[in-house]
């Protein structure tokens, strides 16, 4: 590294591109979440308030749990999901590529796509589920399936995890690649049936794979916006409105930008604690 | 051995039906793109009696398709295009360097990672409108660029660290200049790292909502997201606008995806690992 100054300009343009739209976003995101700024003119410094409507009212306390609720599902089930394909397609050679890449196909798709169709695979009368459940005579499950507050988040969490299934499943078989031939080896030698070989083998060396899945799918969750607004709003009656649901309603529906700035910041302490402490515990995780 | 090989079949055969019921969403989309309103109002689940081409000849010029196909195009090839280069660029000085700034750089940029773009877009949308940026493609380009440049610093931050030095030391020796050596010798070896970067680039960029959402507004700069969207609406959806969008809105990628599949889902996987 010859000149420190030569140096200096090769970082510069993404330092400015970075400072002004991202780093310096933020900073304003912290300085506005103190003040009761409304989009235009003055902003009026208001301290802690908007801080305290956020952890005082019920609406906001009820979007973060919301978030989490969707965030735990999804990442469970997605996990989960995502592994018991990877382990089959792991035994079998024959279908292994076209299943991979046919899970995978849905997270070539826009969330907005995704989130119409799915949004009329549930709706009451002409939708696919209801049709099908219909048709197999299980004609008391069949409901709207986003008007009900007790199905709502579900229902768009399945729409998610179905989007998101083929690319755990991706991330999983990388894993297995990993995993040498002579520790499977060993296992059938040892007589361990393909289950003991899975619980006590796979899994175990699979921790890696696990840390990012599980980090990936979090940290995409927990941001969760574009679902939930295409397929209902936030409702019924609140149900599904996420954290990100209620920043942008507060911005653009109401123009409480001050407002809107601390349930940001909020939103960021969160992701990065739980990214943090994820990151810390599955990776200790994998030592063991 | 007879029993194992009953069972491979039938494993096959179960996995094969649980792909195809994935796959379902996606035959249901196409087949309801066909259908007109009365039918699919009348039969949920039918197959189209004749191919309704009408609904796509309305999606297509409802939708402004072309128009905002070539949008699409233009920002997503800008943004990786600049992520790439400045993102690299950035990640030259920095693999090697252990200064106490370097380091507090690549900390921060790892931070970028987590940083959902909720966080940043209520004063992007206040600078760019003071700025004049709101409804401009060099607008949502500049965002959409901030957005992953720390993705594409800490990648390309990797990569360049496992590069001997020796290369850029003999290529010093050679009296190559700094940038010389950056782009003669350090980029081309980079093309494998930014075919995969820019995968990731361009599949977050073209699918994105949020920022085409918020910050254009002009009709003819609409991405197909957008279109779908705006298209569609979000009150009174009709299925014979509803599909068609959809199949319209997701057919480039798709496309893609069938002729490059294997190397497409390797990348994104690869980059997800890295």
């Amino acid at each position: 590294m010859t000149s420190r100054r030569s140096m200096f300009l090769f970082t510069l343009p993404a330092l400015i591109v970075l400072g002004l739209f991202f780093v310096y976003p933020i900073l304003l995101t912290f300085q506005m979440s103190f003040t009761s700024f409304a989009g235009v003119g003055e902003a009026e410094p208001v301290g802690l308030k908007n801080y305290d409507r956020i952890v005082s009212r019920s609406r906001y306390l009820n979007a973060l749990w919301i978030t989490a609720k969707f965030t735990i599902v999804v990442v469970v089930l997605q996990t989960i999901a995502g592994l018991c394909f990877a382990a089959l397609l792991h035994r079998l050679p024959a279908v292994r590529n076209f299943a991979r890449a046919a899970l995978f196909t849905p997270a070539m798709m826009s969330f907005v796509v995704v989130g119409y169709v799915w949004q009329f695979i549930y709706s009451p009368f002409s939708g696919g589920l209801n049709a099908l459940l219909r048709g197999a005579g299980l004609d008391w499950l069949a409901r709207g399936w986003l008007g009900d507050p007790d199905t709502a988040l579900y229902a768009i969490a399945i729409a998610h995890i179905w989007m998101f299934t083929g690319y755990t499943t991706a991330i999983f078989l990388a894993g297995y690649a990993n995993i040498p031939s002579d520790v499977d080896e060993a296992g059938r030698l040892d007589g361990a049936s393909s289950w003991q070989r899975f619980r006590y083998l796979e899994i175990p060396l699979l921790a890696p794979s696990f840390t990012i899945n599980i980090m990936l799918s979090t940290i995409g969750t927990l941001k969760t916006f574009e679902l939930p607004f295409i397929m209902t709003r936030g409702g019924p009656d609140g149900a599904t409105r996420t954290l990100s649901l209620e920043i942008i309603e507060q911005l653009f529906g109401r123009y409480k930008f001050g407002f809107a700035s601390a349930l940001s910041i909020v939103m960021l302490v969160i992701v990065i604690m739980v990214a943090v402490f994820q990151n810390w515990y599955l990776r200790r995780r994998e030592d063991i | 051995m007879r029993g194992f090989k009953l069972r491979m079949v039938l494993l096959n055969a179960l996995v094969l039906v649980l792909v195809a019921a994935m796959l379902m969403p996606l035959l249901y989309m196409i087949t309801m793109s066909f259908r007109t309103a009365t039918e699919i109002a009348q039969a949920p689940l039918g197959v189209p009696e004749r191919f309704a081409w009408e609904n796509y000849l309305r999606a297509f010029g409802g939708m402004n398709y072309v128009r905002a196909v070539l949008n699409s195009v233009f920002i997503t090839i800008s943004v990786t295009g600049l992520t790439a280069l400045l993102g690299s660029m950035a990640a030259f000085p920095l693999a090697r360097n252990t200064s106490r700034l370097a380091r507090i750089f690549v900390l921060l940029v790892a931070l970028g990672l987590a940083t959902p773009n909720f966080v940043t877009i209520t004063p992007i949308y206040v600078i760019f409108r003071d700025l004049g940026l709101l409804d401009t493609y060099l607008g949502i380009i500049l965002a959409f660029s901030a957005l992953n440049l720390p993705l594409a610093v800490f990648f390309y931050v990797g990569f360049i660290g496992a590069i001997p030095q020796d290369l850029v030391d003999a290529a010093k020796l050679d009296n190559c200049s700094d940038w010389q050596v950056f782009w003669y010798v350090i980029r081309p070896l980079l093309v494998p790292a930014t075919a995969t970067l820019s995968l990731f680039v361009m599949l977050m960029v073209w699918n994105d909502f949020t920022y085409p959402l918020l910050l254009l507004t002009d009709k003819d700069k609409f991405t197909v997201t957008i279109s779908v969207y705006r298209f569609v609406g979000n009150t009174n959806i009709q299925p014979d606008m509803l599909f068609p969008a959809a199949v319209l809105g997701s057919l480039p990628l798709l496309v893609l995806f069938v002729i490059f599949q294997r190397r497409i889902v390797a990348g994104v996987t690869a980059g997800a690992v890295k």
